[in-house]
């Protein structure tokens, strides 16, 4: 789980908020502290089926479900489907 | 209704009396939430719901005539309670829902300055209203604050409850765009309502087997008029699911269309970009779009990269050539003022003299490719009169860029209790837009605010919001910083630049902190995330001579030292 939260982190830092000195953690708060936007959930989405290899069912998550890593782990913990 | 224009044959008297009016077994509205999630309720089973909120609503006191204000999550209990008050004759606004990134200060201050100018005899929230909310309405001692269920009723067979209303009654107030603390409530009778519909459904050609898709909030007049009302008028079947959903797999909205063989849809600008972008290319081979008549692009400038990437993407998915239409629509008018394709093809595109554009605001044909390119938003539909004028109020000629005023018979009655904001955009029957553009042709083509409006994904952001928050912040200068919107083509809209200045040259050192917290303090006030915040020392940003900080010479400047910004 450690290293899905560190591909995740990684991800984000390099691919969405492209913004040199910022970090995160875990329990960061991305969408409600503004530094990624909602819109951009697609695309961090798709990262978390692929580092936990689950497809995620559309309607089941909320953006605050994927508010932190830590969110977002649990959520495809929580609704994630292995994928076949 | 104005009566410069010829009257138009309306279907029904009244909005409740087209509900009644519905096939009963015709399917409304589907709510999709997955498939393994997703239900579809006839006209018949939607009318009893309605019926049921109805006697509900009368038991809590709510008679015609009476405001109730509804806020509910996307779904069809809302539709029920709206359409369930229009059957009391009693006038239903539904305001927007609050979201996980909402700050409940600002929330509670937008929610009480809105329940409060509406006096709404009956407040209907759902069962999972945040109690934290709660004491931000303001109720009169008249007043009522209830909880509706999600629900379907499981009986309620019985006579319909049908309070009457006239043409000219009002039917609802539609908030216009913009954020909650500056909403206008906008009144609207059924008169207006149905004629609007009437020319709407004639410039697409409406017929019965139509149907609708939308994500878009039910809050907003493109999701309540065109994919909510019209529906209900015309007895069309809707496809809906909530934004949040789509915002997390906007592929749900190519599934639903293949699925469901949707004809019609409207997005905002950003909508057509962001899923040329974001649907993955071994996804497209799953979507079927050659049902859709009209995808229509409306409530930002219309960008002819957005239609042009979208067409590109999903041509191979059967997307019909013709389908990517415009229009020109506010809350003010109801809803659409223009709309392209009524006399066949796609939206023209006019490309003129970039330097002429920018020098003199005239827009002057040149070569196709050899200027800047803009993408028309159709033609006035009929009864609607558009008129392009100056600073001083006089008309302009083809091509030069100004003002849009609007005269319809499908105007508002004025924003509710709001004289002074009515007398304002409503001067000698035409409504004054604060948009900006010209009309070539006879097309009208939108080309920015008046008002330095920022929009970013269709919601309308004023730069004053973004600084005020700014300033709260003890390192930023008090007034000293400037917001705007920068375009982003990647992503089809603009997005939300600021500039500050900081109280000392030391507070830079600590920028990251700072850049932290008014970016999040932004995003719970305005619910969306700035681009870019760019901290400068003291005396950065350019003065007007009143001394006021000046937006257009700071953005300039701010241009200047980071072309990149230009360049995306």
């Amino acid at each position: 789980m450690a290293d899905f939260a560190q591909q995740l982190i990684d991800y984000i830092c390099k691919e969405i908020i492209r913004r040199p000195g910022v970090q995160i953690g875990v329990d960061t708060p991305l969408v409600s502290s503004g530094l990624i936007d909602s819109f951009s959930l697609v695309d961090v989405l798709s990262k978390l089926e692929e580092v936990t290899a689950t497809r995620i069912p559309a309607g089941k998550v909320q953006p605050k479900d994927m508010d932190t890593v830590s969110l977002m782990l649990s959520t495809a913990q929580r609704v994630g489907k292995p994928r076949r | 209704m104005s009566a410069r224009f010829p009257p138009v044959r309306v279907p029904f008297a009244t909005l409740s009396e087209a509900l009644l009016a519905a096939p009963q077994e015709k399917p409304f509205v589907t709510m999709w939430l997955d498939d393994d999630d997703e239900r579809t309720f006839t006209f018949g089973e939607f009318t009893r719901w309605s019926n049921a909120q109805a006697v509900s609503f009368k038991e809590h006191g709510l008679g015609k005539g009476d405001t109730v204000i509804l806020i509910m999550p996307q779904g069809v209990a809302l539709m029920a309670a709206f359409a369930g008050a229009m059957l009391l004759g009693a006038v239903p606004a539904i305001l927007a829902y609050p979201t996980f990134k909402v700050e409940p200060a600002k929330y509670r201050f937008g929610l009480a300055g809105v329940s409060a100018n509406l006096n709404a005899k009956l407040v209907v929230v759902d069962e999972s209203f945040p109690a934290e909310f709660l004491e931000s309405v303001s109720l009169s001692d008249q007043s009522k604050l209830i909880r509706a269920h999600s629900s379907p009723p499981t009986s309620g067979n019985g006579a319909v409850t049908h309070v009457p209303s006239e043409p000219e009654d009002l039917a609802f107030v539609q908030h216009s765009a913009g954020t909650t603390g500056l909403q206008k409530g906008v009144a609207l009778s059924h008169g207006a309502v149905l004629r609007q519909l009437v020319h709407l459904s004639h410039a697409l050609q409406i017929r019965p087997s139509d149907r609708i898709y939308n994500w878009l909030p039910l809050y907003h007049d493109m999701g309540l008029i065109a994919c909510f009302i019209l529906p209900m008028v015309y007895h069309l079947h809707v496809v809906m699911q909530s934004p949040t959903d789509w915002v997390l797999q906007p592929r749900s909205m190519l599934h639903l269309i293949s699925k469901y063989k949707c004809t019609l849809s409207w997005v905002p600008n950003f909508a057509l970009s962001f899923l040329a972008r974001r649907v993955k290319s071994e996804d497209r081979r799953d979507y079927d779009l050659s049902s859709l008549r009209a995808l229509i692009n409306c409530s930002e400038p219309v960008r002819a990269e957005s239609m042009d990437s979208f067409a590109a993407v999903f041509s191979p998915c059967g997307l019909q050539p013709m389908a990517l239409q415009s229009s020109y629509a506010m809350a003010e008018n109801v809803f659409a003022v223009t709309q392209s394709g009524m006399n066949g093809g796609t939206p023209p595109r006019t490309w003129v003299d970039g330097a002429k554009y920018q020098s003199e605001r005239i827009a002057v044909p040149v070569e196709k490719g050899s200027g800047p390119c803009f993408v028309s938003s159709g033609q006035s539909l009929p009864n609607n009169e558009v008129r392009i004028v100056s600073e001083k109020g006089h008309t302009l000629p083809d091509g030069h860029v100004g003002e849009i005023l609007i005269r319809s018979d499908s105007m508002l009655d004025g924003y509710y209790n709001r004289p002074d904001l009515t007398s304002l955009s409503l001067r000698d029957g035409w409504y004054w837009s604060g948009d900006l553009g010209f009309l070539l042709d006879h097309e009208l083509y939108v080309t920015g605010r008046k008002k330095d409006l920022i929009i970013v994904g269709g919601k309308n952001i004023y730069p004053q919001d973004v600084e005020e928050i700014a300033f709260s912040h003890p390192a930023i200068h008090d007034g000293r910083a400037v917001a705007f919107g920068c375009y982003n083509a990647d992503l089809g809209t603009e997005e939300i630049v600021l500039v500050a200045e900081v109280e000392e040259p030391s507070n830079l050192g600590n920028s990251s902190a700072i850049d932290r917290a008014i970016r999040g303090a932004i995003v719970a006030e305005l619910g969306v995330a700035p681009r870019t915040i760019y901290l400068k020392p003291p005396r950065w940003i350019v003065k007007s001579t009143a001394g006021k900080p000046a937006r257009s010479a700071t953005r300039e400047k701010l241009l200047a030292e980071h072309p990149e910004l230009r360049i995306s």
